[in-house]
């Protein structure tokens, strides 16, 4: 799993180009609006949108099918749960469980948005450095609080993973092996509690370092912002198909996924 | 464990934004200035611990701790789980935009519950009683969450009812483990830095007591 998202965001692309407070706002209305659909076909409709968008980013296949497995890979038990508990007519029996059609529609209409949304995630925050994201959502009226707070925590991530790593070593060198037992348990209570307590004192440490550099709760940043005529075309595309799909949803030209396929 | 896009309805998830803003507005409002560098460190411990997998028989669950973060941070626990389920969001695509109101009441409310359960062992003067109720406040996180999850799935549609129950008896085992590891991991922590734990009792220390500690020093051989 990468956990560098920002690792493609120097790239050539439309969407590397695009002001990143423009491009969060309108990416960020478009994912709600998928959330929103209930018809099969324009859900794929949707799914062909993201697809397309993420394209236009030019960023590697691997880079985002590595992270993309692992969501398909929650989203795979909906197709045996739901048609199997689906309330109603059964259409056959499956080892004596009831199987119904409106289940696999609904399953596959889950999937198809889920898998959509995410894929508008990467073209989101994949083609911008995070800390310009972080700056743009700060520009968007996000609590300036909860900013500083997202980009330390990035920060510290990438900090104590590699603090976590050094520890497991530390274990493995001492000949300890996961089991399913109360000792592994134990053990892991303290590991986690051990890598608490260090990352605590690192991060006094660090703060006294920046109040000693004048912090007072600001964060002062040489990112500036420029949105231009180009910017704002591109947001009206994305914009109006959002609104001709949902429009289209909602028109009841198409049967909702748990009456029908279309 | 968290719920996916494209799950729920929008009142559900209406519901989880408003919730979610309105608990951390006031949760957010209790942060002082050197809070904001501690809170976000804890969250990225917690981000890197849920990396951790732990087996169970030939499978393994990975440690989610959302009961870990109520015993350690307290009411603030709910804006750091929030920071740790917007970044899932942004690196993992676990999740989604769409449901991190919900998935926030799920996990934050679980460690705000945790943390309530954690509070009452001042109740009590029993041995061990740091892994006693942190295992409790382990096993009350993942519990809250689970009802948080399985009540946002029924209110969604009666086709969901099936997986809720499913999902709560998937529940278990994790619970089981969260315990645990929870109360070693808050075992630990009164006996190494009981300044970490959240809903510490101001220790004032007897004069007798520190009498005695500098008087023993003096007498000690070395």
């Amino acid at each position: 799993m990468p956990l560098d998202i920002d690792r493609f965001s120097k790239l050539e692309s439309p969407l590397q180009r695009w002001d990143p407070r423009v491009k969060l706002f309108t990416l960020g209305i478009f994912v709600f609006s998928v959330a929103l659909l209930k018809t099969l076909p324009i859900a794929c409709i949707a799914f062909c949108l993201a697809v397309g968008i993420l394209r236009l980013s030019s960023l590697p296949y691997d880079f985002v099918a590595s992270s993309v497995k692992w969501v398909i890979f929650f989203l795979l038990p909906f197709f045996i749960i739901m048609p199997l508990s689906y309330p109603g007519e059964a259409a056959f029996y499956v080892i004596g469980l009831p199987f119904a059609w409106e289940g696999l529609q609904l399953a596959t209409l889950i999937f198809i948005k889920a898998v959509a949304i995410i894929l508008t995630t990467f073209s989101m925050f994949g083609t911008s450095r995070f800390d310009v994201s972080m700056i743009a959502l700060q520009h968007l009226k996000c609590p300036k609080i909860l900013v500083q707070m997202l980009l330390f925590t990035y920060r510290y991530t990438f900090v104590f993973i590699e603090e976590m790593r050094r520890m497991q070593i530390a274990m493995r060198a001492r000949g300890f092996v996961m089991k399913t037992d109360m000792k592994t348990m134990q053990v892991m209570g303290n590991f986690v509690g051990t890598l608490l307590i260090r990352s605590f004192e690192r991060s006094e440490r660090v703060y006294k370092a920046m109040l000693s550099k004048g912090y007072q709760g600001e964060l002062h940043t040489m990112v500036k912002f420029k949105s231009e005529r180009q910017d704002y075309i591109k947001s009206a595309l994305v914009l109006s198909t959002a609104v001709i799909i949902l429009a289209l949803d909602f028109s009841g030209l198409f049967l909702p996924a748990k009456q029908g396929w279309f | 464990m968290h719920i996916s896009d494209g799950i729920l309805s929008a009142p559900v998830l209406t519901a989880g934004f408003i919730g979610t803003i309105a608990v951390a507005a006031y949760t957010l409002r209790q942060l002082d200035l050197d809070d904001i560098p501690k809170v976000s460190v804890i969250t990225s411990v917690f981000f890197v611990a849920s990396l951790i997998h732990v087996p169970i028989g030939p499978s393994s669950v990975h440690l989610i701790l959302g009961g870990l973060v109520g015993v350690v941070l307290g009411m603030r626990a709910f804006p750091a789980i929030m920071l740790g389920i917007i970044l899932q969001t942004i690196l993992f695509g676990h999740g989604g935009v769409t449901v991190i109101g919900v998935n926030t009441m799920m996990l934050g409310g679980g460690g705000l519950m945790a943390y309530a359960v954690w509070q009452l062992r001042h109740r009590f003067n029993i041995n061990k009683k740091e892994m006693i109720f942190g295992g409790l406040a382990g096993a009350t996180g993942i519990f809250s969450s689970g009802i948080v999850l399985a009540l946002s799935l029924v209110t969604t549609g009666e086709e969901f009812i099936a997986t809720a129950w499913y999902t709560l008896v998937a529940h278990i085992p994790v619970m089981i483990i969260e315990a645990l590891v929870v109360g070693s991991c808050a075992a630990f922590l009164a006996k190494v830095k009981p300044d970490a734990l959240a809903g510490q009792l101001p220790r004032a220390v007897p004069a007798t007591a520190a009498a005695t500690k500098s008087s023993t020093n003096e007498d000690s051989p070395r």
